[in-house]
């Protein structure tokens, strides 16, 4: 009988790291968020912090209501599957990684908690001229940027302005929010008309970046 | 034999599948012989009681012959698997038959896009169809296919044409398959390309002439087609 005990002893082991295993139904425990969010790191920095050169924007602090509605996008493909969003095609299978809603929520709970990190300006842009054109995005950003959940709208003030640049261009050109079922998008694709061309957007960035979080 | 673990689905697939078995026959016999008689000298001369060992200096005939005869034979065989992958090579790789239709696979970390022909035949025109994650394609026409990287090094693999070829950023590298059977199959990464390479799987969809025809009149001109989320990288619980 000692000679199968090595035999036994590995099989009992396989079988205690497969029960603990995520399938892909979902069936086991929810893995904690901090722990779900080394999938993330990569990219997003462990602190949320984002990475300008391979084009990942600051996630920390963001609200968990529009991180998990993000993900759930991503997942699904209402975001991040046009075939010129070429940062969103990365996006989307990485959101792939998490099974089910509770592990969006709980990634998305603790990119919440994440210290907001501040952004350094790279945008330069007529903050005046911005102002004005503010006017029609505060209706759902308020006045101060910092979001409106009950229109679903996020903050925007203390975003990385490179990224805020990247996305209305994607809205303008229908890369992003054109997706029927992307309601959010769709209400913010029409908004991003009102700027008549890059220097419009750089202008309203440029009050963006004015405004503290 | 091959195909019946894995479907045989363009024309050159039977012939990929007969050079591997050959090789497989040829490396297998010659490698089992060589492990039997390896350990059968071992045993047969192995230590024993009262005999001393000879010291073999290798230059009776007899006792070279053990090397020689293995050596010509392996340079024999060696130009049988040479000529079989020489004759599917020219037929894979250096014959390019005439196209029914053009395709462009472009790659990135970590999805494919796919530009097909719209009604017209031809691409780069306005009825192009662009598709995420899903190549269409008509069983018994003949496809090239244009790789192109938008970032990093790629492969293009779809198991059962039993093709695989790299993508190279900065290159066009072209090819062709024709398909001979339907279905809906896997399109694979093979080249390790960052954190998410494997989470960028993809589908050919081999369907007959008419309903692929009306694919192509449905989805004409639309700017973007993304696959739908399916399978264990996907569907919501």
């Amino acid at each position: 009988m000692r000679q199968y005990l090595p035999f036994v002893l590995s099989s009992a082991v396989l079988a205690a790291t497969g029960c603990n295993s995520i399938h892909p139904d979902g069936a086991a425990a929810t893995l904690p968020g901090e722990e779900l969010y080394r999938s993330c790191e990569p990219c997003h920095g462990g602190a949320g912090e984002g990475n300008p050169s391979i084009a990942a924007p600051a996630i920390a602090g963001h609200p968990a209501w529009y991180v998990e509605a993000q993900l759930v996008k991503f997942r699904s493909g209402i975001r991040g599957a046009h075939p010129d969003d070429y940062e969103g095609l990365r996006m989307r299978p990485m959101s792939r990684q998490l099974y089910t809603q509770a592990e969006i929520k709980a990634v998305a709970e603790h990119v919440s908690k994440l210290p907001v990190q501040k952004a350094a300006p790279t945008i330069t842009g007529d903050a005046a001229a911005g102002a004005v054109s503010w006017g029609t995005c505060q209706a759902c950003h308020g006045v101060d940027g910092k979001g409106n959940p009950a229109v679903n709208a996020p903050p925007l003030a203390g975003q990385n302005d490179w990224y805020l640049l990247t996305q209305l261009k994607k809205f303008k050109a229908g890369i992003r929010g054109t997706n029927p079922d992307d309601t959010t998008g769709g209400t913010m694709r029409p908004m991003s008309m009102t700027l008549a061309d890059e220097q419009a957007m750089k202008n309203v960035i440029a009050h963006i970046n004015t405004l503290s979080r | 034999m091959i195909s019946k673990y894995l479907e045989a689905g363009s024309t050159y697939a039977g012939d990929i599948d007969s050079l591997i078995l050959l090789i497989l026959a040829v490396v297998g016999f010659w490698g089992l012989l060589a492990e039997v008689v390896f350990f059968g000298l071992i045993f047969k001369f192995a230590e024993k009681e009262g005999v001393k060992a000879l010291y073999v200096t290798g230059e009776d005939p007899k006792e070279k012959r053990w090397v020689s005869i293995p050596h010509y034979l392996t340079l024999i065989f060696d130009v049988m698997i040479i000529i079989g992958a020489l004759r599917v090579w020219a037929e894979v790789k250096l014959d390019m038959p005439q196209a029914d239709e053009t395709v462009r696979v472009t790659a990135q970390q970590w999805a494919w896009t796919f530009t097909h022909p719209g009604p017209d035949g031809k691409l780069d025109t306005e009825d192009d169809i662009r598709t995420v994650d899903e190549l269409h394609v008509e069983v018994g026409k003949t496809y090239h296919f244009e790789l192109a990287s938008r970032d990093v090094l790629h492969s293009f693999s779809v198991p059962i044409f039993r093709l695989k070829q790299d993508i190279v950023p900065g290159r066009i590298i072209k090819g062709w398959f024709k398909p001979v059977i339907t279905g809906t199959y896997d399109i694979q990464c093979t080249e390790i390309c960052g954190i998410g390479h494997g989470l960028m799987p993809a589908k050919i969809v081999i369907s007959e002439a008419g309903k692929h025809q009306a694919w192509v009149k449905a989805n004409a001109g639309v700017a973007a087609v993304a696959a739908p989320v399916s399978g264990s990288t996907g569907g919501m619980p």
